[in-house]
């Protein structure tokens, strides 16, 4: 992609969202600093409770509250301040400049109202739009996704779509307003594998066509990211493990994590009885482990490890890691 | 769908007939008839009349009264055909004529509609009206001290039954010991004919707010939590994020996509409107001095008035059903997923 002087489209700094359970807090998002290029691809990965979605729900300032609250930091759109912003300059940015795509296109569409309805929302509050413009406009959009004979579909409930026909129409009605950024959260995780690669084709199609609007693409399956993102950042319980671009960060995986989310890619190639795992489970929210993170599933655990949070290190140009591994000397491993 | 409902509708004839014939049966084997009745007050006709005759052949009643009795209340045929009599009837609209009133049932029960449509569609229009809007406010608010109080408030409304409550308001505030604000019972002022159209309407309005909100009281509770928890529960799914990231506002998501949704456990409660016509509650009935249904129902079975008794049971049992229908037919409305097939 363009190694030009790119402009900041998004740049997340410090960011905390913390939730309070059962009068403890934890940490779902702890110190996130991040950036997204106008017009980039751009994927997060991570293992389910890494506080991925916790991020996207923070950028829209989505996060319910109670019990949850974004306790400090920065969220730049542009030049604004999301996390400034007022509830009602907040609402003229959502749907509008960043829209949102939902894991579970089942239940992301209200049952009692048409699909054309709901993508007509947006039009007709952030683009003035009559509902004749809106529903023409709806149209347009249901056909750009691959919709069949939209024009009558429009009218359709959701519950007369199937799961992918869901999922286009979550993503006509979050492109309606062609926004800058759109945040896609597990787009393709709840649909058949077929109907996957046809929603990440779409998406990617979608993306050439938008030049210069981003994408947030959120998932935990590397394989995903691989065939669609620029860059990506890799997290675990809350905090960035590993930023580096795609290329890179196949072809030199620095972080154990990643090698480990790597690992675990099915390989037909490799001729092997048993899926490689990552041994252990993701530490529940409440009892994170001090140090880092990761150190109880480590096989290149030191005693360090336990004791002292590792710092986001530069180790290359545009490639950050948090391991022990690579601190001091720069590269050991 | 259409087909659906024919069908319901053609159910309800069966039903019906099922219905009927059960009480009907139940009414020719109970003890106590209205044979017996007659009998009881010829003797004690006989024994208040005449003290010279009271001697041991005074009270007997010949066989051939007897006979004469039951041809009268049509019990000398086998049940199953008195039934067909009257069903032929029932179909020609005829529901027989009243032991106790000596008028035609029509007539009894026709009396009493206003009342209970005044009574009903007050209580109806009150418990959805308040019950609604406090269900949504409880939900927004919820864990507040409003929420809190309400709900003891709906909770105590309704652990007292309601002529309990309609007793301790005329106590409080029917001019007994304490308060006269509120008339003692009755529908109307004595001075009814005499006032103005504003005057009487107000004198309706003013006779109904205690037995009316006595009525209502009961329900105010399981229509009000239920409201509340069917918003709670939709203002947690996943179309409420999706509604809020499309950057509607907080009303908008609230009031058009969540309570939508939310009404759908209501509605189903809707069909009962159509038996407001019949509605009526004996107790607050009797405690209000309102002649209404309730008590209508309740004296003509103590009196053995079956004609007046199976009149209701017609009304109240076809109304019930037509309600049960509108019910389905509106959670089709509302419900697009719904299809009934």
């Amino acid at each position: 992609m363009g190694k030009k002087q790119r402009k900041e489209l998004l740049k997340v700094e410090n960011l905390k969202t913390h939730f309070v359970i059962e009068e403890q807090k934890a940490k779902a998002v702890d110190g996130l600093d991040f950036y997204v290029f106008e017009g980039e691809f751009f994927g997060i990965v991570g293992e389910s409770g890494s506080g991925k979605s916790v991020t996207a729900l923070s950028i829209l300032r989505l996060i319910p509250d109670p019990p949850g609250k974004i306790s400090s930091g920065k969220i730049f759109f542009g030049d604004k301040d999301l996390l400034g912003l007022s509830w009602e300059d907040m609402r003229k940015i959502r749907g509008n400049e960043i829209s949102m795509i939902f894991q579970e296109p089942m239940t992301s569409l209200n049952p009692v109202f048409t699909v054309g309805v709901q993508i007509m929302e947006p039009l007709i509050i952030h683009r003035d739009m009559d509902k004749r413009e809106a529903r023409a406009e709806a149209i347009k959009m249901l056909k750009k996704v691959g919709i069949p004979s939209p024009e009558l579909r429009v009218d359709d409930y959701p519950h007369q779509f199937s799961g992918g026909m869901r999922q286009r129409a979550m993503i006509a009605m979050a492109l309606c307003c062609n926004p800058s950024l759109l945040i896609a959260d597990e787009p393709t995780t709840a649909l058949d594998v077929t109907v996957q690669a046809q929603i990440l084709e779409l998406m990617t199609e979608i993306k050439n066509k938008r030049k210069e609007s981003a994408i947030i693409l959120i998932t935990h399956d590397l394989a995903v990211i691989a065939e669609t993102c620029d860059r990506v950042m890799v997290m675990y319980c809350g905090k960035i493990q590993e930023v580096a671009s795609t290329v890179d960060l196949f072809e030199n995986p620095l972080h154990p994590y990643t090698k480990g989310l790597m690992a675990s890619i099915p390989s037909l190639a490799k001729k092997k009885k048993r899926l490689t795992t990552i041994p252990g489970n993701v530490p529940g929210i409440l009892h994170f482990p001090p140090g880092c993170p990761f150190h109880t599933r480590c096989k290149y655990k030191m005693p360090v490890c336990e004791k002292v949070v590792p710092e986001l290190l530069k180790v290359e140009k545009d490639h950050l890691v948090r391991c022990h591994l690579y601190n001091g000397e720069g590269k050991n491993r | 769908m259409i087909n659906y409902f024919i069908r319901r509708i053609l159910i309800i004839i069966p039903t019906f007939l099922g219905v009927t014939f059960i009480v009907f049966t139940i009414t020719r084997f109970a003890p106590g008839g209205p044979v017996e009745m007659a009998i009881l007050r010829y003797r004690q006709m006989q024994m208040e009349g005449g003290g010279g005759a009271m001697g041991s052949h005074g009270t007997a009643i010949s066989e051939e009264m007897v006979e004469k009795l039951k041809k009268i209340y049509g019990f000398d045929k086998p049940f199953y055909i008195s039934y067909l009599i009257w069903l032929g009837n029932v179909v020609r609209f005829d529901l027989g004529e009243s032991y106790t009133y000596s008028k035609p049932v029509w007539d009894v029960i026709k009396a009493r509609f206003p009342i209970s449509l005044r009574f009903g569609v007050a209580g109806f229009l009150l418990a959805y009206l308040v019950c609604i809007p406090l269900g949504v406010l409880k939900a927004v608010k919820h864990g507040s001290t409003f929420d809190f109080t309400s709900s003891a408030l709906v909770f105590i409304g309704y652990a007292i039954p309601g002529w309990v409550a309609g007793i301790v308001l005329l106590v409080l505030l029917g001019g007994g010991s304490f308060l006269d604000i509120f008339p003692l019972g009755g529908i109307h002022s004595m001075d009814y004919e005499t006032l103005s159209l504003f005057g009487k309407f107000w004198d309706n309005i003013y006779h109904m707010i205690l037995p009316v909100f006595c009525y209502t009281l009961g329900s105010f509770a399981s229509l009000t939590i239920l409201m509340k928890n069917s918003l709670i529960e939709n203002l947690g799914k996943d179309y409420v994020r999706t509604a809020f990231a499309k950057g509607l506002s907080e009303k908008t998501v609230i009031f058009k996509h969540t309570l939508r949704n939310s009404l759908i456990p209501i509605a189903t409660g809707l069909g009962s409107v159509f038996s407001i016509v019949i509605s009526g509650a004996l107790l607050i009935e009797k405690v209000f001095n309102i002649h209404g249904f309730g008590l209508l129902g309740y004296n003509s079975i103590l009196d053995r008035d079956y004609p007046v008794m199976l009149g209701i049971l017609v009304f109240s049992s076809i109304l019930y059903m037509l309600g049960n229908i509108f019910s389905d037919f509106l959670y089709c409305v509302i419900d697009p997923r719904i299809r009934l097939d």
